[in-house]
């Protein structure tokens, strides 16, 4: 199963996310399939970019997005 | 890339892995190694207690209770030590010292001046790297 996870990147005390999909049997730290987007805490408001045409497809080819990025995208208005 | 509209409510777990995530910058290296590794594996790179169980070899209440104990040792060491507090203290502080420095920095016609105040803006933010 393909996933689309949040991965941290970053420099230390500043916490960034990229949206990336990935292989559920993937290594950790292994390549991910595509990145599709970054959410940022460290904005106030907090900002999340999202490549809406990509993640769209991937959610019908039944990509399944973690808990927390599912919530950003339903935020979003993209599921 | 379209740019979302702003998150209103940000969800709970979104800012508890955030949160946890800023804990682990500080005091990560106080977590035994074996506990390192799920909670890693949990906090920077979004994966299931599931997953992570499957991966490990674990039950997936083992692993819950090994990020349960991780999550309080960590929220333990911040209520001890403040760190991360203080951080955010810091960091308000510096963005103050650089904002001014480059208004008057802006102003300023003597050019000795002005380098010298954008010395002390990236001074004051090498101090909250190296915090």
């Amino acid at each position: 199963m393909v996933k689309i996870r949040l991965k941290r990147m970053g420099q230390k005390k500043a916490p960034f996310y990229r949206i990336v999909v990935a292989d559920e049997r993937s290594p950790r730290d292994g390549k991910c399939i595509a990145e599709i987007g970054t959410y940022d805490p460290n904005q106030e408001p907090s900002a999340f970019k999202i490549d809406e045409e990509a993640a769209k497809d991937w959610l019908s080819k039944g990509a399944q997005p973690t808990d927390v990025v599912a919530k950003l995208m339903k935020n979003a208005g993209i599921m | 890339m379209v740019q979302s509209k702003k998150l209103e409510q940000k969800p709970d777990k979104l800012e508890e892995m955030v949160e946890l995530s800023l804990l682990y910058d500080f005091y990560g290296a106080l977590l035994k190694e074996q506990k390192r590794s799920i909670f890693e594996a949990y906090i920077l790179d979004n994966y299931g207690l599931s997953e992570i169980a499957k991966e490990k070899n674990m039950s997936r209440q083992a692993v819950y209770e090994v990020i349960r104990r991780c999550r309080k040792e960590l929220r333990e060491y911040e209520q001890r030590l403040q760190l991360v507090h203080k951080f955010h203290l810091m960091k308000e502080q510096v963005h103050e010292i650089q904002k001014r420095a480059d208004s008057i920095a802006k102003e300023e016609q003597d050019e000795r001046v002005s380098v010298a105040l954008k010395e002390i803006s990236s001074l004051a933010y090498e101090i909250l790297e190296e915090f």
